[in-house]
């Protein structure tokens, strides 16, 4: 039963991991396209400034449950990787209870954010007018998958610790 | 409560978070919860901190970040960055340690195309550590000039850091690029320098070797196939910015393009390199935009809680040369720098360390130089530099220790441009004041 959740799960981290993916080619050809036109002297869409700048949230929302699953929202192991086993067993387990109540806290806050301003029908004034409730339309499901990710770790499928302090994950 | 008294019990929890091992993102998340509660009225005020962790990543100036990545990360997949070393590797000839200084110019060149240090670091540690290791380099020769050029990718335009910077401590993106370039070439020629004082030193620490020698039609052949185009990069990003055709923000998309075009004219585009080029963006982007978005908030508690003009105030009213307190920041990034990721130092540091500066009188720009260079500094210095993981982990058989050994004298260099830069600061600032007339 836990191990079909954590397929589905998986999957639907994967999806949206690849719709982050995918909004990187999308952003860089509308910005060249954008700076083409306003080169040859054309006006450009309006639109371009907004739409990227709401992208950069979508991609980070979308790839983040991802991420958890691959353990790739980076950590400090130098200093817990000297604590004893057992200690470090405990304290992982004290930090995937809290991550996930915090990633729970901000999805049940972002959906009544969301849920105000789609009532309020407020505008967030940008390139174009885009409706404020755009901006807060994948934090309520992104922060649940985070949760429910976190939540993997607490059951014990699987250990966002290495250890090792010889596997360096990526960094800018 | 007293500005110590907040700025402590913030800094605090961020600092025991990532220590305990919290996930860097995560530890900026609980700390505004635990701050909206002191500082502000608890629950009702709590849907404010979602409210604003949108606010700085929906920003323009930031999309430079994924598209530095992508580039570098295209250059690696494609194939096209070897290339690049094997058409140097030929131009160099039999010179005496002349995998060290292929090392220096290649990485250099690499830096103008991406904005990774990890991955120039990574690359260029996969590519030449085998290498020089096969040639009998020592381990000193081997990853020195490695973990200093890796750095490089920091402070030579275009870095993904420096835009990071700028757009924390809300610097004009495209002079920080710009002002990078003049002390990234500096520091490429200091360290190659120091290798020539070292092999001078020590001749068999790097030993010559036999190279099959390349006729002049082959080194020009070389020289236009694989070299010269790399130039199309660079101009779509920093000479469409010199030339004003593109913001700094845009010219970014235009460098991926120029690497897309280069790889498509050499028939190395692939699907399966582009996903994979875009899965490792993802990965990093990701990771960094969402720490950004949590930090947000700590930026503003540190700020409303008093925290950030408490420790202004506090600097500024002793009797003290700036000199002394510029010092003092760059001990606390370098210390901060043994234990903790570049990115993360930035989020704590900006905060306080701008506001300081400012009030000080230092240009803004020059400031961003030192703070890059520092953080340079911090990713090689031990016990926790993460430059310093990347070597051990691709050196078999070392240790921290010899890995730290082999860096100490490309830190020197880079204190030593430091030091040149606090004395002629227009080393940093000339190429930003042409932009500007």
């Amino acid at each position: 039963m836990l191990q079909t959740f954590d397929t589905m799960l998986g999957k639907t981290s994967t999806a949206l991991s690849w719709f982050a993916c995918a909004l990187i080619p999308c952003m860089f050809l509308m910005i060249t396209i954008d700076v083409s036109i306003r080169t040859l002297g054309y006006r450009p869409p309006l639109f371009t400034s907004s739409v990227v700048e709401y992208a950069l949230l979508y991609m980070a929302m979308c790839s983040a449950p991802w991420l958890v699953r691959e353990r790739g929202h980076v950590v400090i192991e130098a200093l817990i990787a000297a604590l004893p086993d057992k200690v470090r067993q405990v304290l992982a387990k004290i930090i995937y209870v809290i991550c996930a109540a915090v990633s729970f806290l901000f999805a049940y806050l972002c959906w009544g954010i969301f849920v105000d301003y789609i009532n309020g029908g407020e505008l967030d004034v940008r390139g174009i007018d885009m409706p404020y409730w755009l901006q807060f339309l994948p934090l309520p499901l992104c922060f649940l998958l985070i949760a429910l990710e976190f939540c993997m770790y607490i059951a014990g499928l699987r250990s966002y610790y290495t250890y090792d302090l010889g596997e360096v994950k990526d960094g800018v | 409560m007293e500005w110590y008294e907040s700025g402590g019990l913030l800094l605090g929890c961020v600092v025991a978070g990532m220590a305990l091992g919290f996930p860097v993102a995560f530890t900026f998340m609980i700390t505004n919860v635990i701050g909206i509660f002191v500082f502000s009225g608890g629950w009702p005020v709590l849907p404010q901190i979602a409210d604003n962790a949108t606010n700085l990543i929906t920003s323009f100036t930031l999309s430079p970040i994924p598209m530095f990545i992508l580039m570098g990360s295209l250059f690696f997949h494609t194939g096209l960055a070897i290339r690049v070393f094997d058409a140097l590797d030929k131009l160099l000839g039999k010179i005496p340690g002349r995998l060290c200084y292929l090392t220096v110019i290649g990485g250099s060149l690499f830096s103008t195309l991406t904005g990774s240090t990890m991955a120039n670091t990574a690359m260029l540690g996969s590519l030449l550590v085998p290498e020089m290791t096969r040639r009998g380099y020592s381990k000193k020769m081997s990853m020195g000039p490695i973990l200093g050029t890796g750095g490089l990718a920091m402070i030579i335009p275009p870095s993904s850091l420096g835009v990071l910077l700028a757009s924390i401590a809300q610097v004009d993106v495209g002079r920080l690029l710009i002002a990078g370039l003049l002390p990234g070439l500096m520091l490429a020629t200091l360290y190659a320098l120091m290798i020539t004082f070292l092999l001078w030193k020590n001749p068999e620490s790097a030993p010559s070797y036999d190279v099959e020698p390349s006729s002049w039609g082959e080194k020009i052949y070389q020289i236009c196939v694989n070299i010269l185009p790399m130039g199309l990069v660079v101009f779509m990003v920093i000479g469409f910015i010199v030339l004003g055709w593109a913001t700094p923000s845009e010219s970014a998309s235009f460098g991926v393009v120029g690497v897309v075009i280069l790889a498509v004219a050499r028939r190395v585009f692939t699907w399966v390199a582009f996903k994979t080029s875009l899965q490792g963006t993802i990965r990093v982007a990701g990771m960094v935009f969402f720490i950004l978005m949590n930090s947000t908030v700590f930026s503003q508690l540190l700020s409303m809680s008093g925290a950030s003009r408490g420790l202004v105030g506090w600097a500024t009213g002793f009797e003290v040369a700036p000199l002394l307190i510029l010092t003092a920041m760059f001990l606390v990034l370098i210390m901060l720098g043994m234990f903790m990721d570049q990115v993360s130092m930035m989020l704590i540091t900006v905060p306080i360390f701008y506001p300081l500066a400012i009030s000080l009188g230092y240009d803004p720009i020059w400031f961003s130089l030192i703070v890059l260079m520092s953080l340079e500094m911090a990713a090689t210095t031990p016990p926790f530099g993460l430059l310093l993981f990347i070597m051990l982990g691709m050196v078999k058989g070392t240790t921290l220790g010899e890995v730290a050994m082999a860096a100490l004298p490309y830190l020197f260099c880079d204190l030593v441009l430091i030091i040149i830069l606090v004395i002629v600061p227009g080393v940093g600032l000339w190429l930003p004041s042409l932009m500007g007339t």
